[in-house]
């Protein structure tokens, strides 16, 4: 999981509805880095059948509590 | 009893109000007179409603004379965070763009509040759309530290920390989404609960990130938490994801010794980097539970960086998507901190968003394991105390990012794991500024955080500390 640049930032923003423009692409891309950075480890190491609702059954097992 | 009701705390007030020793009315003019005094400095309050108070308080000390109490916190005047629906209610969310928003509903939380006797203060200031932990506000200004009126109150709660410290209201609902509880209860020298997620119905309470949204109270002990806890847990129609089950009695764990208790210290991360007063109050607050009788362990928590990390990822997507309509027809309505933080959210691809929802039940179990025989863990809950307004102001501080990150980065791995953390006031530093810590707990195990907060404040006094007007 590689950090997006101002460029994809700016693709991903068009395509989900919302537009932004070049300085503002390049101060997301700056901002979220960090986040993409920190996560690297755990993307695309999952596990096939691992859902979100993962989290709930953890929550609420008994050795949660 | 003090001469001034409004200092007493929510427990003492309810029951002095029940007992007919305080009238409704003596409690709520009370605070409204500190606020009068205190609203100028602070800032605290988006709205005050002081005759519709005091109507309600006569109603309330008329109906008890008839001998129909209506709960246990009859009569008691609050006020909450104005991102709470209540019908017939402006609720601005702290922003331009809910400005004149007339709620239609009451939320679950609040209207289990008012069905237990409350009455109505007021609406409370926060950052725009919960979405700041700072107490910066471009539409509605800053909300000021009662301790020091040129510092931070911690957002996103701002004005629920800084009424609750300073004794404009007896408590406070906040939500917690990366720490918006607990940053203004450390800054501010309160005590603030966020709870787990599922634990309080989250219907009628203005969304931020649906997975990490949690509400809570912010008030003056563990006690009051508990007692207001107690009153709003449990499962809600309106809203699915709060949980089921009977709900168990939080005052009556705050009565417990903590004495055989295991609490765990991590061996790095939340020890790391820290400002000296906070590392002080760390070792002493340590110290405090050893004294009664609490075993000190040492924990090897999984990397919080990773954590932090996927909250953050969470975060913005869900906020962004929250917004989206408004960010395609009102951009220019946001504060730019707050256009500039939901902009993120538009930038990350689906499925890094699945996989950060993905993981989150791995790195829970994870966590679980590495506490297992461990009641509590002790950490602080932000590594300096108070920035001032100026240094934390992204506008004016060419540091102020680097300022803002630092102050979030113990909250927000706990968010992401949506385990229950109590803030406690736990120091004031040789400035004067207070300083909290946070215990976190299991999933729903708020009972021993609740139980561990009001035995270090029956030991100590950091809580009963009230801010002086300058």
């Amino acid at each position: 999981m590689t950090r997006p640049t101002a460029k994809e930032v700016k693709a991903i923003a068009d395509v989900a509805g919302v537009p932004v423009d070049n300085e503002t692409a390049a101060r997301i891309a700056n901002s979220i880095g960090p986040a993409f950075d920190g996560f690297a480890a755990i993307a695309g190491t999952l596990q096939f059948d691992l859902e979100p609702s993962t989290f709930v059954v953890v929550q609420t097992s008994k050795a949660a509590r | 009893m003090s001469s001034e009701p409004a200092l007493m705390s929510l427990t003492a007030v309810a029951k002095a109000i029940a007992d007919k020793r305080v009238s409704s009315r003596e409690a709520t003019q009370s605070c409204l007179a500190r606020i009068v005094r205190w609203q100028p400095h602070l800032n605290a309050f988006m709205a005050i409603e002081a005759e519709e108070a005091l109507k309600a308080a006569d109603a309330a000390d008329t109906a008890l004379a008839k001998g129909d109490r209506r709960g246990p916190l009859h009569g008691v005047p609050l006020a909450h965070k104005d991102m709470y629906y209540e019908a017939g209610k402006v609720v601005t969310c702290g922003s331009r763009i809910r400005g004149d928003f007339v709620a239609t509903t009451t939320s679950t939380a609040l209207q289990r509040l008012k069905d237990a006797g409350t009455i109505r203060l007021g609406s409370l200031q926060m950052a725009e759309f919960a979405y700041g932990p700072t107490g910066h506000n471009s539409h509605y200004g800053s909300v000021h530290n009662p301790f020091a009126l040129d510092h931070i109150t911690g957002g996103s709660s701002s004005g629920s920390g800084a009424a609750v410290a300073a004794r404009l209201t007896f408590a406070a609902l906040g939500s917690d989404t990366g720490g918006s509880i607990r940053m203004p209860a450390h800054f501010c020298g309160v005590t603030g609960l966020k709870t787990t997620v599922g634990r309080i119905s989250r219907a009628g309470a203005m969304p931020l990130s649906q997975s990490l949204d949690t509400v809570g109270p912010l008030a003056r002990t563990a006690e009051d938490c508990a007692v207001l806890l107690t009153l709003m847990a449990g499962a809600d129609p309106e809203d699915p994801t709060a949980v089921s089950g009977p709900v168990p009695d939080y005052a009556a764990a705050t009565t417990q010794s903590i004495k055989g208790l295991t609490i765990g210290v991590p061996t790095s991360f939340y020890v790391d980097d820290l400002d000296a007063d906070v590392a002080g109050a760390l070792e002493a607050t340590i110290a405090a539970f050893r004294r009664e009788g609490a075993n000190i362990v040492a924990v090897e928590l999984p990397d919080q960086r990773q954590l932090s990390a996927a909250a953050q990822l969470v975060l913005a997507v869900e906020a962004a998507a929250f917004h989206k309509r408004w960010l395609i027809e009102r951009a220019q309505d946001y504060g730019a901190q707050v256009l500039m933080r939901l902009q993120n959210g538009l930038a990350i691809p689906a499925v890094n968003y699945l996989e950060a929802m993905r993981w989150r039940g791995v790195a829970l179990a994870a966590h679980l394991a590495a506490v297992k025989g461990v009641d509590a863990v002790i950490a602080p809950v932000s590594p300096v105390p108070a920035p001032t307004i100026a240094e934390s102001d992204v506008g004016n501080s060419p540091d102020a990012e680097a300022v803002i990150q630092r102050l979030t980065r113990f909250t927000r791995p706990i968010n992401y794991l949506g385990l229950p953390s109590l803030s406690i006031p736990s120091a004031f530093t040789r400035s004067g500024l207070p300083v909290g810590m946070q215990l976190i707990g299991r999933s729903f195990d708020e009972a021993t955080l609740l139980r561990i907060g009001a035995a270090f404040q029956r030991a100590t006094d950091f809580h009963e500390r009230v801010p002086q007007l300058p």
